[in-house]
């Protein structure tokens, strides 16, 4: 198992040095250079202010993501309930576009943008909740009635827009998820958040492994389910807002990444929960740097400066063909 | 109409006087529709700057170009609302089709995928700034629309149940909307601004050319929509019973799903992806009727359709008076609980009157399994 933890971390520590070497205008030599405390100030500016924070942040949302993703999946007993589709990332798009479209956040009280998009979390799962009624217990028929609440809920989100459309380029952005832009002030805002509930779904990590044999089990065994159930989701909400708040809606990534974790680490929660972590991590971050690459190579192919291809873009389209072969690897009279 | 099943449902017209509570309900639907839609088109007529009395509008109508409100009435709301009604037909009948076809109540272009792949049809040329007549449009939104209903059907399978098909038709669409905001985000603010307004489907400053530009393909839909409707409804039987009454399903369902789509791409070249309407119009005309089969049902749904574009075409162009907004969001805000509560209530009903959907379909017929593993 520590050898898995290994290879990860160093897959990581990859993804990492590519990301950044990744962006446009800097070679490798000029990178290692400033890291090795060289370099002439703009070279050092790039690295140290853009390019480093992006790194953590994306880091950071990625694993905040798979974590949110597995506790989802683990609570709930249901192999397609990523936050994408449980309406916890919809609505906290929701409640920070609203906050911000209103005025009543930005980026002067950015804890504002984060509470904002809690809020709107968790009343994207709840009115999920209401919806699915008697039916909850059927994965395929929760995933279809959460992808109901994502419409409503983005229905609102345009009409909040159309109200203050000024923020609309860099709200667009938020909707897709990008790392584009991101600065120390949003790994600030990150990661204190993100440590305080990840601390929270380890400590659950054990409660949440019962859940997933079952209720009956875990009553046996002396756990009250339904506590262990409604904490679990909190938290699965709070790490998702944290997420959205600092990089927007990335597609998918907490549907794909409790997959790939699974199958790596097994079932237990308290070895597969950092390894969620992990694989988050390394997923955004080798995503992003693939994105900024192939929007490299793009730009240069199409000769058009203006091209960049959204990190949100790549993991949705990843997640969709990961949806399929879900879908499809489950026989076909479960759903 | 040689099919058994049609003639079975004209029987059932003739008879319907036997069946009280079935006539009761569709005593109700018709003056509830004809009062809604004479309700919205009156709003849409005479509200909003200039407001034109409702007993001016004959006049303003006969003045045409003479006087202001004549102008305005003839030139800016008359289209309008005709577009309004027109593409809500469409997308009514065209979502009943699809939902008869699969056998599925909730099988909507927008979680089929269809919808996605029309709009980033009609958003590609715009963004990389490609110019092409206006007739290419349509064709071009063809063009996506069965690209992504036709990745869906694959990918899923067309054998499949309701959910995978749905699950499937998600992640298509997921796909094709994270391409839509690739594009998105390399637009210019100018741009952003068309697009968006866009994709939430907006009947805003439409003009009788646009109208005019949907008459040659309803020319090939409407008919092909009669011929098609008594085949929906043996389809609906399963595919093993209309197999034996002569139905090869395979190929009527693929007929279907091509009609579908030309029904609804047009209107999305046109207004943007209108949402939920293909959702919640079939289901108010079962809901209102629920003994009724496909034939039956295809009118009604194409008159709820036009209904509902028109009432949510109101408040979208007056909520927020100078600002428009988009006539998509309302119906998807109204659309989606609407419907989901339509399709709840009408399984609730005794199995009596519910007698063509006693038979296990949908999502929520299927058996729920709490003893499922999570791997």
């Amino acid at each position: 198992m520590s050898r898995r933890f290994a290879v990860l971390v160093a897959l990581i520590v990859v993804c990492a040095g590519v990301e950044l070497v990744a962006g446009r205008g800097m070679s490798p030599a000029a990178v290692w250079d400033v890291l090795g405390g060289g370099g002439d100030a703009t070279e050092r500016h790039i690295l140290l202010q853009l390019r480093l924070p992006r790194l953590l942040v994306a880091l950071g949302a990625g694993a905040c993501l798979g974590v949110a993703g597995l506790v989802l999946q683990s609570a709930l007993r249901n192999p397609l309930a990523g936050p994408e589709v449980t309406g916890v990332t919809p609505g906290a798009v929701l409640g920070a576009v609203a906050a911000t479209g209103l005025g009543l956040a930005g980026w002067e009280s950015p804890l504002a943008v984060v509470v904002a998009a809690c809020v709107g979390g968790c009343a994207g799962a709840a009115l999920l909740w209401l919806l699915a009624g008697r039916g909850r217990s059927d994965p395929a028929q929760t995933a279809v009635h959460g992808v109901l609440v994502s419409a409503v809920l983005g229905g609102l989100t345009a009409m909040v827009l159309l109200v203050a459309p000024g923020e609309l380029g860099s709200v667009v952005q938020w909707l897709v998820g990008t790392t584009e832009g991101r600065v120390w002030q949003h790994w600030h805002l990150l990661w204190p958040w993100a440590l305080a509930w990840g601390v929270v779904a380890w400590l659950l990590a054990g409660p949440l492994t019962l859940l997933r044999c079952g209720d009956d089990i875990a009553l046996a065994a002396g756990l009250s389910a339904r506590r262990a159930r409604t904490l679990a989701l909190l938290c699965a909400v709070a790490l998702t807002a944290g997420a959205v708040a600092a990089v927007g809606a990335l597609g998918f990534v907490g549907l794909l990444v409790p997959h790939l974790a699974v199958a790596v680490f097994g079932a237990d929660l308290r070895v597969t929960l950092p390894g969620a972590a992990l694989v988050g991590a390394a997923v955004v971050c080798g995503a992003d740097a693939a994105a900024q690459l192939s929007s490299r190579l793009l730009a240069a192919a199409l000769d058009s400066g203006r091209l960049t291809l959204p990190v949100g873009a790549l993991t949705a389209c990843l997640g969709a063909a990961l949806l399929l072969v879900v879908v499809r690897r489950t026989p076909s009279r479960t759903f | 109409m040689s099919t058994p099943t049609a003639t079975h449902s004209a029987a059932g017209d003739t008879a319907s006087g036997a069946q009280p509570s079935g006539r009761l309900v569709i005593g109700w639907q018709l003056p509830v529709l004809v009062a809604l839609l004479v309700a919205a088109s009156a709003c849409a007529l005479s509200l909003g700057t200039p407001y034109v009395p409702l007993h001016r509008l004959p006049g303003a109508l006969l003045d045409g170009d003479s006087t202001l409100a004549g102008i305005v009435v003839t030139e800016l709301r008359v289209p309008r609302l005709v577009l309004a009604l027109v593409a809500g037909a469409c997308l009514g009948a065209a979502g009943l089709v699809l939902q008869e076809a699969l056998r599925n109540p909730l099988a909507v272009p927008e979680m089929l995928g269809v919808s996605s792949g029309a709009a980033l049809g009609v958003a590609a040329p715009l963004v990389l700034a490609v110019s092409l007549p206006a007739a290419v449009q349509p064709l071009l939104a063809i063009g996506g629309a069965a690209l992504g209903g036709g990745l869906t059907l694959l990918a899923a399978g067309l054998g499949r149940s309701p959910s995978a098909v749905l699950l499937t038709g998600a992640a298509v669409a997921a796909a094709l909307q994270a391409a839509l905001l690739v594009l998105m985000v390399m637009a210019d603010q100018l741009d952003l601004q068309l697009i968006y307004r866009y994709l939430l489907g907006s009947l805003s400053a439409r003009t009788w050319e646009d109208v005019t530009g949907l008459w040659p393909w309803l020319l090939v839909a409407v008919p092909a929509l009669v011929l098609c409707a008594p085949v929906l409804s043996v389809l609906r039987l399963g595919d093993e019973d209309a197999e034996a009454l002569g139905v090869r399903a395979q190929r009527a369902r693929l007929a279907a799903l091509a009609i579908a789509v030309v029904l609804i791409a047009p209107v999305t070249a046109v207004c943007g992806p209108v949402a939920w309407v293909g959702f919640l119009a079939p289901h108010l005309a079962r809901w209102f009727n629920p003994a009724a089969g496909a034939v039956r049902w295809l009118p009604w749904s194409a008159a709820w359709g036009a209904a509902v574009v028109a009432v949510a075409d109101v408040p979208a162009r007056l909520a927020l008076a100078p600002v428009e907004t988009p006539v998509g969001a309302w119906t998807a805000l109204v659309g989606v609980p609407a419907g989901v509560a339509l399709l709840r209530s009408g399984r609730r009903r005794p199995a009596g009157t519910a007698v063509v959907r006693s038979a296990p379909q949908g999502t929520d017929a299927v058996p729920a399994r709490p003893s499922e593993e999570v791997r």
